[in-house]
């Protein structure tokens, strides 16, 4: 039932060493959350932006390391295939990066979004990788 | 196949965040340990079909094979999974019990850097 690490790559489309970069910078962010989070004060008031900082310096890698990926398949493979992946890396990062800026200004109380608009980028994702599981054999 | 597991694990999820968004919008009352209820779900299916795969290699290999098994890790991460997600419920059902946030998050701290260490073996490995 379970997925291996072969299985997981080739479903959701993202390489080990993403996965990676993605576990470390949310290791940080549990660690910088149980030091900064205090549950005696209002949530408006916590610095949230710093607490979810790794997770955004996570972001920041990944990007770069497609970015650099993409380059490389544009020099090396042809340019759709190198379209593809960057689109696909590009959305899955994209998505990522709303949910936790929504996420960051809803703690914050800088907008009045619901929680399930919060989530929206989320949904969409999911709907995604639906999408992918269907044409894994 | 591979496809019926992505399925089922996408199913799972998304009930999961309708009902976390439900929860969180106030929309409804339910106790958290109900809103958990896909993962708690998953997460049975997950420990049988370990246990299953462990039992038929205990069947089939040697006793020195049997510890490289890796189903091992991987019932060793549902039960940390598990104590993490049991101390979340208690903590957002029971406030009165004041468990501390780094209590909740120690099974994670623990989970975490074995996967991170597993994964960084693949990496370096250079497998792919």
């Amino acid at each position: 039932m379970f997925f291996t690490k072969e299985e997981l790559v080739k479903w959701l489309g993202l390489t080990v060493f993403e996965i990676w970069i993605n576990l470390i910078s949310f290791l940080v962010f549990t660690i910088i959350f149980v030091f900064k989070y205090d549950p005696s004060k209002d949530l408006e008031s916590i610095d949230w932006w710093f607490i979810f900082s790794p997770l955004f310096a996570g972001d920041a890698l990944n990007t770069y390391f497609v970015i650099i990926i993409f380059i490389r398949m544009l020099l090396e493979m042809t340019i759709k295939s190198s379209l593809v992946r960057i689109s696909w890396s590009g959305t899955v990062l994209l998505m990522f990066f709303l949910f936790k800026y929504l996420l960051c200004k809803r703690l914050l109380g800088q907008t009045t979004l619901d929680y399930s608009e919060v989530f929206v980028p989320l949904y969409i994702l999911l709907q995604l990788i639906a999408v992918r599981a269907c044409q894994q054999s | 196949m591979l496809m019926h597991r992505a399925l089922f694990t996408w199913l799972i999820f998304l009930v999961f965040l309708i009902l976390l968004c439900l929860r969180l919008e106030s929309r409804t009352n339910w106790n958290w340990f109900l809103i958990f209820l896909p993962i708690w779900v998953y997460d049975i299916v997950l420990f049988t079909d370990a246990l299953f795969n462990i039992l038929i290699r205990c069947k089939q290999e040697t006793t020195r094979n049997l510890f490289k098994n890796k189903h091992y890790l991987i019932i060793a991460s549902i039960f940390l999974k598990l104590a993490f997600q049991i101390m979340l419920c208690l903590k957002l059902e029971h406030k009165s019990l004041n468990l501390q946030i780094y209590h909740i998050l120690l099974p994670i701290w623990i989970l975490l850097p074995l996967l991170i260490t597993d994964i960084s073996v693949t990496l370096f490995k250079n497998t792919y």
